[in-house]
């Protein structure tokens, strides 16, 4: 039932003579009202408008030339808003709307409107593209042929008009019609200008974009991934001229519905520079992207760049060659992580028991060597079909946003307290288990294979990270490589030893050495215990410690008791166990939320839009960590720049508001925020200066030098 | 040694880049963000209570020219009429921050639901936090979402090509939102899924 307020206006009234008056009269005064107030900006033809918040006018020369041989004219419709108020560029950003020019003219023919390039405003979270001065919208204007004019009553002048219709924004919008027009003689050799005219049309012609094949810069390629993100890559146009020598260039694109108006993001590479732009999720991919390169106040169209999905075509086959390279190192160095090389090492064992003699032990070793392959091989091929099932669901993927949930942190917890107490053999059942693991037999070994990707994922997540994070903008094919490319790194070194009988014969011989090596194995795993309790304290606070430790202790109490033998007793345990479990992970579902962010006494203070907005508007330069306790580069960037005292000293003398966003646990306002610069993962960097400017974001990678250097933006 | 350690530094944060979880938006083709929120009588609307129904989401701010574009010319009241008199769900939020331009108390959006003879199933949607508009990443008034029984988003973006503020352009403009519901209360599948919204930036 839809909810109706309509009012019959004719029951108001009586149908007494005097109340018809009355009514006519209230109609017609309401009629003028709404036009008023529909046309609030209504002008008269004239050569200037004189309107709402911005003055209109023409640049125009005082007269024409008659000269057939003189060059077009570029003439310029000029706007002047009031301080405060802007007007749009030809793709307005995220709200606000261009202006509009609808020229007829005699003795005359124009060109298209040239729009300088323009100036990103950011309204809100939102971003226009515009002027927040005055700016002149140019176009060329050719004189017609004294043959053609002769048919005209005036052959020996120009009119022009030009119906305009605008908008004029500060926070509230407020759109305006009108026309001017221009009568102007055609005479002498050259067009005539006053000086100060002239000067403002060559002003704004200097930000009219020129073809780029003049540019400092050439476009490579542009490509859009899944996630989002499109790359323009871009390349010095002059071979010999290095990328860090030539000032940076930023880009904006014509196309509003695609792209998303917010500053891009720029990558300096080895001899390149990319720029990343987010787009507008859901809109449909346009074939070809058209872009206004600005460089140190100048601008060059690049036109009718070919979009490509995903990565670059022609630059694949060297770039998956490339990257199963990296993705074969990253497994390599995998083997070495602290959760791994303990379970590898206990495999190792069984291989230096090997039993048998000459062919028959080489031939075992193979065997076992192919199939613990198998089994990392395995493991990585059917992570990697999940993830690209997931992300042909639309789900975008991150590494690490497992570690947002405390169940999940606790559990790993536990596995890797199990393994480190069975690895100091205090642990019957694991020792077992591990035992079963390091088994000489081929199912085993497949099994270990499994073992070792899974109990990795902990240690291997910033590696994952990586490789998922290029994984993900990339086609089936190259993910599914990165995916093998990191299996066959973690296989390799195993399946070395395991098939070279010269390299076996470099392994030692058995001995108590074995027991030693095991028992100190246990070491790095208990520091992944510790590394995991720090990370669930950040997310539930104090309790997380209290009720992981609390686990911890339970467990080994319940082992202890398991050990006495007696049936009774290891029920007893079990049972304690498991009802403790069940606790534990009820109660840490359910625990309070760390307060998030800054210590007390801290200078930093925690994410709020607000005093962030406040503190810009008082003219103080604002200054956001985005950062969670996962992520190792916001730790190590935190501890070696952000909170160093050289830091601390340029924050205290430009009295900059620290703010610290900590998305340790999933935050929707601060979510938001990282969209509102295009981003979904941390860590973030963004600066404010105090003079108003555009924010700047720095590099994930901080040095207190780039802190230093805000200071002179 | 000052430049190996940098490039250390550098070569390990890189390896241990850490990206993460994706955010919720409103997004064609994905589960619509829920809300929960009153109308101008107080009565709470959350995307629950719509289940089963074809839902339009508008966003209004009596203020802005491209609102008045669409209400001053009826267009918008007769999309509204026309939709709901055929079992579509219609709802006009405002997202406009108390102080802001735009923003109205419970008595006054009353009052502005008669005076623009307002067709919605509800009197306006009162959101001055901004929850349900960031939710939704609604940037402009008029920005129009269409979600479908199961609560999916099939359109979002403009409610029609035409992105003047002058009244006079509606009748050549195409409408992108009375397409879609067409296409949809036909049980086709909607040709315009996504739009860049215009007019006036949502006053948060």
């Amino acid at each position: 039932m839809p909810y109706q307020v309509h009012q019959d206006p004719d029951t108001s009234f009586t149908d007494a003579p005097h109340a018809v008056y009355a009514r006519v009269i209230i109609r017609l005064i309401f009629a003028l009202s709404l036009a008023a107030f529909l046309m609030p900006a209504f002008s008269r033809a004239a050569e200037e408008l004189v309107s709402d918040h911005v003055r209109i006018s023409w640049l125009a020369p005082q007269s024409f030339a008659a000269d057939p041989a003189a060059q077009n004219a570029t003439l310029g419709i000029y706007f002047e808003p009031e301080p405060g108020w802007h007007v749009y560029w030809r793709n307005p950003g995220d709200s606000g709307s261009a202006p509009r020019f609808t020229f007829s003219s005699v003795n005359a023919t124009t060109g298209d409107i040239l729009w300088p390039y323009p100036a990103r405003l950011p309204i809100a979270h939102l971003v226009n593209l515009g002027y927040e001065a005055e700016v002149a919208y140019l176009f060329k204007l050719g004189v017609d042929p004294l043959d053609m004019r002769q048919a005209s009553s005036n052959p020996r002048g120009v009119q022009l008009e030009v119906e305009l219709e605008w908008l004029v924004c500060k926070e509230e919008c407020i759109p305006g019609w009108g026309t001017l027009s221009l009568n102007r003689s055609i005479r002498g050799d050259n067009h005539r200008w006053e000086p100060e005219t002239k000067a403002l049309v060559d002003r704004f012609y200097e930000r009219i974009p020129r073809p780029d094949t003049q540019s400092p810069w050439r476009a490579v390629c542009a490509y859009w991934a899944d996630s989002g993100i499109l790359t323009l890559k871009l390349e010095p146009s002059d071979d010999k001229a290095r990328p860090d020598s030539l000032p940076l260039p930023d880009a904006f694109p014509l196309d509003g519905a695609f792209f998303n108006p917010a500053m891009p993001e720029l990558i300096r590479t080895e001899n390149a520079v990319e720029l990343k732009f987010a787009t507008s999720p859901g809109a449909k991919l346009p074939a070809e992207v058209d872009f206004v390169l600005v460089v140190d106040g100048h601008a060059w169209a690049m036109n009718n760049l070919p979009l490509h999905r995903g990565a670059f075509s022609d630059a694949q086959p060297l770039a998956l060659g490339l990257l199963l390279l990296s993705a074969f190192v990253g497994g390599l160095i995998l083997n070495l992580m602290p959760c791994v090389f303990p379970v590898l090492s206990i495999k190792l064992f069984a291989l230096i028991n090997t039993p048998g003699e000459g062919r028959a032990q080489v031939r075992h070793r193979l065997r076992e060597g192919i199939s613990y392959s198998a089994g990392v091989l395995a493991t990585f091929a059917l992570l990697g079909i999940l993830f690209l099932a997931l992300r042909a669901g639309g789900a975008a993927i991150g590494w690490g946003f497992q570690l947002q949930s405390p169940q999940v942190v606790l559990g790993l917890v536990l596995l890797f307290w199990l393994m480190g107490l069975s690895f100091l053999g205090s642990f019957e059942f694991g020792h077992s288990l591990m035992q079963a693991a390091g088994k000489a037999n081929t199912r085993s070994s497949f099994v270990t294979g499994v073992l070792a990707v899974f109990v990795a994922a902990p240690c291997t997540g910033p590696f994952m990270g990586t490789a998922l994070g290029a994984a993900a903008s990339m086609p089936a094919i190259s993910a599914m490589v990165i995916f093998l490319g990191l299996g066959l790194g973690l296989a390799a070194p195993f399946m070395l030893l395991a098939a070279s009988p010269r390299l076996a014969a470099l392994l030692p011989k058995p001995g108590v050495w074995m027991e030693r090596l095991r028992q100190f194995l246990a070491f790095p795993l208990f520091a992944t215990v510790l590394w995991l309790l720090w990370v669930l304290g950040h997310l539930t606070g104090e309790s997380g410690w209290v009720l992981g430790g609390g686990m911890l202790l339970v467990i080994a109490f319940a082992l202890w008791l398991g050990k006495a033998g007696k049936p009774f007793w290891r029920r007893a345990a079990w049972l304690i166990a498991l009802a403790s479990l069940v606790w534990i992970f009820v109660q840490i579902g359910q625990a309070q939320h760390a307060e998030s962010g800054p210590t007390s006494g801290d200078q930093w203070q925690a994410y709020d839009g607000e005093s962030i907005r406040k503190a810009r508007a008082e003219g103080q330069g604002v200054f956001i960590d985005f950062t969670a306790a996962w992520c190792i580069t916001c730790q190590v960037n935190k501890k070696l720049v952000l909170d160093s005292r050289a830091a601390n000293d340029w924050f205290e003398t430009n009295q900059v508001l620290r703010v610290r966003a900590d998305w340790t646990r999933y935050d929707p306002e601060i979510t938001q925020a990282l969209a509102a610069f295009g981003r979904n993962s941390v860590p973030l960097y963004v600066y404010y200066p105090a003079d108003g400017s555009q924010p700047v974001i720095l590099p994930q990678l901080l040095s207190v030098e780039m802190i230093r250097s805000l200071a002179a933006r | 040694m000052k430049s190996l350690s940098l490039t250390l530094r550098r070569f390990l944060a890189t390896v241990l880049l850490l990206p993460a979880l994706a955010f919720a938006q409103a997004v064609p083709g994905k589960p619509a963000p829920d809300f929960n929120v009153p109308d101008a009588t107080g009565k709470i609307h959350s995307l629950a209570d719509y289940k089963g129904e074809w839902l339009v989401l508008e966003w209004f701010n009596k203020d802005c020219p491209y609102v008045k574009k669409h209400y001053g010319s009826g267009n918008m009241q007769s999309l509204q009429a026309t939709y709901t008199a055929k079992g579509v769900k219609w709802l006009t939020i405002i997202s406009s921050a108390e102080g802001k331009q735009g923003y109205l108390t419970p008595e006054q959006a009353l009052k502005e639901a008669e005076n623009h003879k307002l067709a919605s199933s509800a009197p306006f949607l009162l959101d001055p936090s901004g929850t349900v508009g960031r939710a939704y990443d609604a940037k402009t008034t008029p920005h129009m979402f269409i979600i479908n029984p199961e609560g999916v988003v099939v359109y979002a973006g403009a409610i029609d090509d035409n992105d003047s503020a002058n009244p006079a352009v509606i009748p050549q403009s195409s409408n992108y939102v009375a397409a879609a519901l067409d296409e949809v209360l036909a049980g086709k599948p909607v040709t315009t899924v996504s739009s860049k919204p215009y007019g006036c930036t949502v006053k948060y």
